[in-house]
Formats: C-alpha cells, structure tokens, sequence
C-alpha cells in the first residue's frame, strides 16, 4: 500500500516536474535575495553582499539535483529509464525485433485463438445455469445389440415422471419440421414439440412473454408457439407486438405467447429449432415407441450414477405398470432395457471435446518452439552485447540492474508481440468460427472476449519473462568476460550445449505436431476412400414437406410427391429424379425389427434392427446406387402399390446368410403383410463415413408406407410417414443453378410449399467429413509452422556457432584442415543434435499418439510409414538448415579469420 | 524507518527543522536564521542539505508548504507542521533525550 502511494506521489510529482522546478529555482532565489539583504543590513556593499551570499548557500546546482534526488522515487525513474533504453536498443536492431516479435505474436495469436474456441466450446457450451446437471435420458437394449438409444418412449418419461426421486424435473421433446406461411415467401422451419416441464429442466424463460403451461399440452388444446429470436427477427422484423398474435404454422392458426432468447437453441444439433410447441401426449396412448427424447435435471447432491441407478430399477416395474403392452413387456424382459442417462454436456461435444483438446495442445507446442527460437535469438544477442554489459557492470552497475534492463528488453518485446498476437487471435477466432464443423455448439457465438484478451497479453508476458530468463541462466563472471574480450571463443562452450539442447527440443517438438499431423492426413485419405455408397457428383438436394392439414392421406402425399418429381423430371438438363424419406449420412431415421418368412429367431435373441426407407420410383439408379441383384423399385411399383421391397447386403447378411434373398418374403411390426424382396443393392453409408459396421436398410415403395394422419404405433406396421420426403435432383448442369427451376416446378402445384435443406450430394459427402477435415487442416498448419520455426531456429543458432567459432575455424585450416573437413565437421554436429532429437520426438510420438487414436480412422497410432516419413523428414530438414552455415564455415579464407580477431 | 549509522546527521537535520517550524509557519531562510539563532550561531546549516530536507519532510507528510507573501511584500514558501509533523518532532526530541544521556551517562562513567 504503502509503496503504491509512493508511485503515486511520484507520478504526480514527474507531471508537475516543471512546476516544482520554477518553484525550487524561486524559492533559492529569495533565500539568496533575503541573506545578501542581511549582509547589506551588516554594512557590506551591494556586490559583496551578494557574493558572500551566494557562497554561504553553497552550489545552487547541487542543492537542485539533491532536491530532485528526493522528489523521485527510483524504481520508477528506473523503469522509465529502462524503458527508453529497451526501445532504443529493440529499435537498433529491426530485423532481430520484427523476426522476435512476429514469431511470437503468430503463437501467441493461435494459441489464444483455439483456447477461446475451447473456453466457449468445451467448458461451457450449453447456455444454462448449472448445466453440468442435466442429463439425457438415453437407453440401452443390451440383448438386442442396441448399446445406446437416444429416443425413448413417452410411456416411459410418465413411468419416470410418476416415481423417480433423482431427478428434480424432466421433460420430453421431438425435433420435427413445419410450413410456416404468411409474412412472405414459405419457409420450412424445424421445430422442436416439447412437454411444458422443459423450462423447469433447462431453467430458462423465454425474453419476451411467457413459457407453456400445462393445459396448452392437454391433448385438442388452442395450438400455441414460442418463437426464436432468429425468426422474430428474420420472419417478423423484431415486431414488439409479435406475443398474442396469431401465425399460420403447417396450415393451423397459432397464437404466439412468447419468444427465446438468441442464445436459446435447444436441441443443440446442426439444424437450429426455430419454434417451439407443446407437446400434446396422452397418457392414455399406452408406452408407446422410441419417437421422444428424454431430458432432465438432478435433484441436489444425485450423480449421474445414482440416477442411471434409480431409473433402471423402476424399468423393473414396467411389466406391471403395462401388462397388455407385449412390446413394453418385452423391451424389459427379453431385451433387458437400461438406463444410460450422461450429461448433456457430455451427449452435446462428447466426440469434439478431445479434438478441441488436441489442437490446443498442439499449438501449445508451436508456441514453445516459438519461445525457444525468441529465447535463442535473446541468447545470441547477449552474448553479442557482452562486453557492453561487462563495461558497464565495471563501471559500478549492479548485478540486479542488468538483470532487470534485460528483462525490461524482452518484457517490452513480449507485450508488443502480445498486442499483435491480439489481431492475430481475433483473426483466427473468426476464422475457426466460419470454418469450425457444424459438431461445435454455439460456435457462430464464440468471440474473442476479455477473458480471451486477458490469456492473449498473459501469455506473452510470461513468454516474455522466460525467453528474456533464459540468458541469465548462466552467471557468467562478469569480469571473465571482460577478461578474453575478443577471443571469447572458447568461452562459451557451456552456452552452445544449451545452444544445442535447444535446437534438439525443437526437432523433438516438431516432430511431434508432424506426427499427429502424417497420422491424421493418412485417416483423411482413407476416410474420403470410403464407398459412400452413392454417387456424389453432379446432383441437388432439399427436402419439401406436406401440411398434414392440407394432405391428409398417403395417397394425397404420394400422388402430389409423384407429380412434384414429373415436373421436375422435364426440367431442362435433368437426367433423373426420385426422393426418399431418408438419405445416406442422414442417420437411421425410421429403425425397427423385421420378421423373414421361414425363418425361426433363436428364443432369448432379437433380430437387428433395420432402418426403413420409403421411396420413389427410380431411387437407387437416381442415387447412383449399385443394385447386385434383381431390379429396383420402379415407378409402377408406386403406382400399382406393389409389396416388395429391395435390402441392402448388411441385411441380406444379417437375415438371409449364404442365400439368395430375392424372392424371400419379410414382414414387420404387428402386420402380418408380407413384402417380397426383388432386390438387393450394395450398403450405403448411414450416419458417418467412418462408421464400423454398415446398418441394415431396406426399401420399399412410398405408395404402401405411412402417412399422414397415422398414430406413431401404427407407422411400426406400415413404415415411415412420406409427408416428410428428401428429393434428388441428378443434372449434367451445376445442381445449385436447377434452385429456381426446382422452386417453379413445385409452385404449379402449391406455392405454399417450402424447400428446406438446399444443398448438392458432394456437400452431403463434405459435412461427413468436415470435422476430420478441421482437425486435419489445424494440425497441419501447427506442423507446418513448427516445421519452419525449427528450420529457422536451427539456421540461426549454426550460423551463429560459426561466427563464434570463425577465429577458431581460421586456425585449423591454416594448420591444413580442408574446407571439405570443415563443412563436414559442422553438418556431423548437426546431424547430430537431428538424430538425438528425432529419438526423442519419437518416443513422444509413440507415448503420445494414443490421445489422438480415437481420432484416427484406419491407421495405426504407430504407423511406421507416417514414423519413417517425419523421422527422415526432419533429419533432412535440419541438415538442409546446416549446409549454409556449414558452406560458410569452409570458405573461411584463415587470414582474414585471424585479422577478424 | 529505521535509522542506519549514517543516518544520524540527517536525522538530527530533519528534527532541527521541525523543531523550528513548531511555533509558526517560516520559510526556508527563515529557517536557518532561526536555528542559527537558538544555537547561538554554533549550528550553520548547509543550504545544500536544508532543501533537500524540506522537500524529504514534505513528502513524507511531516510539513505542508503553501506560497504566501512577506512583510516585504515578497513571494515566498511558506513550510508549516502537520499534525503528523507535530507527533513526529515529539518522538524524536524523546529519542534524542534518551540518548543524549544515555551517552552522557556513559562519557560520565568513562571518566570516574
């Protein structure tokens, strides 16, 4: 406190220096004037009075400067001191300054940069109060192969609701889709039903109006809707009168009661829900089927586990609670259903999380490799200033002085390259957030803030203060120093073993980030060498969606699907056009088991189960597929309703090993039609490229699936409802310029009908691989930085070594070294320090590339090629950096080498 | 603070001039007239060390300065004791007290 104050004073006192001077020089002047007054008084005369006057006060300069002495405080005057010399000193020496602070500020800045996106990502990505308390109520069926289920049964949440004491709320919802029109053109918005108690889960509240309450979620209650504030804003302009009104959602007049706030995007998924709507459930609908997804929030001092604990018990009671209910009862006893609730935090960037984790590391490194090349080149420079500093700690300068100039010096570096490092970090928060993958929640809301800011300047302050430490290690007797001036040639042999160690730790390091970075390019190619399944080229897709207000049977929506597709079909360009329910990558959609005919399932076991897709005519040939066997499903089959369908091998292997399924008959649900199978096509990808066993699928036409209007159990028996259909477009034209084409075809049959999703099957393809992509491209680009850092750091410190060693080399050659000899002996050196380096890089490598071996695909952690390539590498890469100073060093003419001393 | 061997020269400076403040505001001249005076001429102080001491004194609160005008019509500065001055003079004169017989005590001891 105290000595704050005295800065203070001492501030104060710098800015009124002026004032305090005039004052000083005043009030010596009166004091001179009253004495020589005196001596006029004692009888002298004038001049002489003054004279003696003046002599009595003694020198009026020294009494200034001892005035002044008292008016500073020292540490102050000799910060600012430091200061001014550091500037100029930094200043006189701009290649050293900019290579110094730009090598900092680039790691500094991607440093910062990652860590905010983990800051925001990782440790707080859900925008809740307490969210590391909300669960997600996810299943498993562990005899029936299911290790997890993210939907449940809303039988089961009232099951749960009813008795369950871990959790303090829960809540249930259904992402789907609606027609919103009126208020311009008509959008297709995903939306998000949701039991009323969500808000109690969450515990959030709507910015505007009010949260549902129970009755609107009463089975035939007035339908009501929050909005989000993007389609406040987008569809309404940000209408403050927006709560009350009515909207027209999927043909139904909607009353708004309230809007989100923009942070609010609950589910968290790629697609963002943009309305809300009560859920109208009825207990009286029995158990039902996996169709809602379950959320919750622990009660006070419950774990995860005790949860997970308490609500597999009460699995244990739905036989009673449900005795009639054959698919509850056995989902219990023959599947053997548990809980496997996690945090949501956990379900939401579970798989990102250690990919977040693993770039920050990896920059970590490219910035330590970057504070050894500032903190070499610090070295160099002290040494170059030896003599200075041995000059001026014999003319009396303390120890601790020089220590805390030097300090100074690379302090102020740190801090410039830390304001740099500033805009370098914002610039690559932006950049990650434009191209992060859509697996990053809440990523287009990351900005560099003070928390941000305030890691940027620490960061290089403490860079600053290690690489400017980093001379000072070795106390080197000053007065020695001053002793071999010139021919401190040998004397610094202790400084090149640092010199060395150094440039080994960064082969070490950047062999490490290479590594990661050969590892992960190898899963690339193989990832983008996985058959998808379908042929990416050339072809658009979008999804339209028909009100069920407005298209009430399967037959209304397979007739309007069909005659949208015709349309479509004479659009100029396009080859071929069909649609169905579900794409490839677009996850399972619509699972069940299948029954075959003939065919007797092991008591105790349950079949796999099988995704269904209801399509169009022509949809294997339209997506490219490879049919195997038999023929397709083609548009007569639609139009004569047909029951066949065509499976894929993984279900053909699954239910019909070592046969021809063709002919064979299925059935599923509690229907007992059978469909014969006249097809089967080759597996195509389901939710990822790198998935490991392809899912069973199967086929069948749109006019016999479910449809509007059907009761989610009875779709168990028919299929997937077809209001809801994903089309494909294949041209010889660029698919994204048939938009306006497609956009009128649809128009001459209903204009209200919106496109939702509009992108080609390549993009399909890229957001498969997007995050593998990022992680690839980042580390990468670490590898590359660090790769060029270390080339640079290597160069500088063996040109240095031989600069140092000229007068040394100059003497060998005139005793008859060859030049040839010389070189050699400085890229041995070299190769050296490569080799010890690379060993170690390489048992780094080997212990640390287990942490990136879930990121992998295909590729050993240890693969030997990526192992021998970086190895051999960086070998050559150092010794390249060694062969200048090495020529260097041989055309040393020995005479001027000894004149140089 | 605590004093160092040195220190005693300066430390008696810093309580003469306190002393001499502790009537009335004087300015710097006035000062060293003054303790010229009481001393009966046998303190002369060093003017190279008396402003030094007054801007030492003020810093650390011991004395406030302000401008005033002189009898003769003459701008001068004006030092007066704070209050934080006041006490301080009183702890030194006891200190000094304390040890002026103390090394009395002693010089008479030697002597006997």
């Amino acid at each position: 406190m105290r000595s704050v104050m005295e800065i203070w004073r001492t501030l104060r006192s710098l800015r009124k220096r002026d004032e305090l001077e005039a004052g000083l020089r005043d009030e010596i002047r009166f004091h001179i004037d009253q004495q020589t007054e005196k001596n006029i008084r004692a009888g002298l005369a004038p001049h002489e009075a003054r004279r003696r006057a003046l002599i009595t006060f003694g020198g009026a300069e020294s009494s200034k400067e001892r005035v002044r002495d008292e008016i500073r405080t020292p540490v102050v005057e000799t910060l600012v001191r430091d200061l001014q010399y550091a500037v100029r000193a930094l200043r006189k020496n701009p290649g050293f300054t900019a290579v110094a602070t730009m090598t900092l500020a680039l790691a500094v800045g991607a440093t910062a940069s990652i860590f905010t996106v983990v800051q925001h990502v990782v440790l707080n990505p859900l925008p809740y109060p307490d969210s590391d308390r909300v669960i997600t109520l996810d299943h498993s069926v562990p005899r029936q192969n299911v290790p997890r289920f993210t939907s449940m049964p809303p039988g089961l949440y009232f099951h749960y609701a009813d008795r369950a004491r871990t959790l303090a709320a829960l809540a249930l919802y259904r992402p789907s889709e609606m027609t919103i029109t009126g208020h311009g053109v008509p959008e297709r918005l995903p939306i998000g039903y949701t039991t009323p108690s969500l808000a109690s889960v969450l515990r959030v509240a709507p910015a505007r109006g009010r949260w549902f309450t129970s009755t609107e979620a009463e089975p035939g209650a007035p339908r009501v809707a929050l909005l989000s504030h993007g389609v406040w804003q987008r569809r309404y302009g940000g209408d403050p009168n927006i709560v009350g009104k009515f909207i027209t959602l999927g043909g139904v007049a909607t009353q708004v009661v309230g809007i989100m706030p923009p942070s609010f995007a609950f589910p968290h998924s790629a697609v963002r829900v943009e309305v809300w709507l009560p859920d109208q459930l009825s207990r009286a609908a029995g158990f039902g089927i996996f169709t809602h997804f379950g959320v919750a929030r622990l009660r006070d001092g419950v774990t995860v586990d005790d949860a997970r604990a308490e609500l597999t018990r009460l699995i244990g009671d739905v036989p009673q609670v449900y005795p009639g209910e054959p698919f509850a009862v056995g989902l219990v006893t023959t599947g053997g259903l548990t809980s496997v609730a996690i945090t949501l935090k956990e379900a939401t960037i579970g798989s990102v999380t250690r990919v977040l984790w693993i770039l920050l590391a990896s920059v970590g490194l490219v910035l330590l490799i970057a504070c050894v090349n500032v903190g070499n080149l610090f070295m160099v420079r002290s040494e170059a200033r030896q003599r200075e500093l041995a000059v001026r700690r014999a003319l009396g300068a303390a120890r601790i002085r020089i220590a805390g100039q030097l300090l100074t010096e690379s302090t102020l570096l740190a801090v410039v390259g830390g304001m740099i490092g500033l805009a370098v970090a914002w610039a690559g928060v932006r950049l990650l957030v434009t191209f992060g993958p859509p697996s990053l929640p809440r990523l287009d809301e990351v900005r560099l803030d003070p928390v941000g800011v305030a890691f940027t300047l620490a960061l290089s302050t403490v860079a600053g203060l290690v690489f400017g430490a980093l001379p000072l290690l070795h106390r080197v007797s000053f007065a020695a120093m001053l002793h071999d001036g010139g021919r401190g040639n040998t004397a610094s042999r202790s400084r090149h073993r640092t010199r060395r160690l150094l440039m080994g730790g960064q082969v070490a390091l950047a062999l490490v980030l290479l590594l990661a970075s050969g590892l992960m390019v190898r899963s690339f190619q193989n990832l983008l060498a996985v058959d998808p399944g379908f042929d990416s080229a050339s072809a658009l897709t979008f999804r339209v969606g028909l009100p069920q207000t407005e298209y009430t049977s399967r037959d209304a929506a397979a007739t309007a699907h069909q005659t949208m597709l015709d349309r479509m079909k004479e659009i100029p360009g396009v080859i071929a056009v069909s649609a169905s329910t579900c794409l490839p990558l677009a996850g399972g959609c619509m699972g069940n088991t299948m029954r075959a005919e003939g065919r007797v399932e092991p008591p105790g076991t349950i079949p796999p189960i099988v995704s269904f897709r209801a399509v169009a005519g022509g949809y294997v040939e339209t997506m490219g597929m490879r049919l195997l066997r038999g023929r397709a499903i083609d548009r007569r089959d639609v139009e004569q309703r047909a029951p066949v369908v065509v499976i894929n091998s993984a279900l053909a292997s699954a239910y019909f090993p070592h046969e021809d399924p063709v002919g064979r008959r299925v059935s599923f649900g509690r229907s007992d039609a059978w469909l014969t199978v006249v097809g089967l096509v080759a597996n195509t990808t389901t939710r990822a490229l790198n998935e490991s066993t392809p899912a069973p699928k199967l086929f069948m036409p749109m006019s016999i699936a479910g449809g509007p209007g059907m009761p989610p159990t009875d779709l168990v028996s028919t299929g997937p409802d077809i209001s809801v259909m994903t089309y494909v477009v294949r041209s010889i034209t660029p698919p994204l310029s048939l938009v306006p084409s497609v956009r009128r075809a649809i128009d001459t049959i209903d204009a209200k009908l919106a496109l939702a999703d509009v992108k080609t099957l390549g993009d399909v393809l890229d957001r498969a691989s997007a995050q593998m992509a990022f992680t690839m491209v980042l580390l990468a680009i670490a590898a590359s930085v660090s790769l060029v850092l270390g080339l640079v750091g290597i160069y500088g410190v063996m040109s240095y070594i031989v600069t140092q060693r000229t007068g040394e080399i100059g003497v060998r050659l005139a005793l008859g070294a060859t030049p040839g000899s010389v070189a050699t002996e400085v890229v041995r050196q070299c190769a050296l320090v490569a080799v010890i380096g690379v060993l170690v890089g390489v048992t780094g490598g080997v212990a640390g590339s287990r942490f990136i071996e879930s990121l992998l695909f295909q590729v050993s952690p240890r693969d030997p090629k990526v192992f021998v390539a970086t190895a051999l590498t960086l070998i050559v890469v150092t010794i390249v950096a060694c062969w200048l100073p090495a020529r260097r060093a041989a055309r040393i003419s020995p005479l001027e080498a000894l004149r140089f001393e | 603070m605590t004093k160092g061997k040195g220190d005693v020269l300066q430390g008696t400076l810093d309580m003469l001039v306190l002393r001499a403040l502790q009537l009335e505001p004087m300015h710097g001249w006035g000062i060293t007239e003054r303790i010229e005076q009481w001393s009966e001429r046998v303190l002369q102080l060093g003017q190279g060390t008396l402003y030094p001491a007054l801007y030492r004194l003020e810093r650390q609160g011991f004395i406030h300065s302000d401008w005033r005008v002189t009898e003769n019509n003459r701008r001068a500065r004006y030092y007066s004791l704070t209050p934080k001055g006041r006490r301080q003079l009183t702890e030194e004169l006891a200190h000094w007290r304390r040890m002026t017989r103390a090394i009395d005590l002693v010089l008479v001891a030697s002597v006997e």
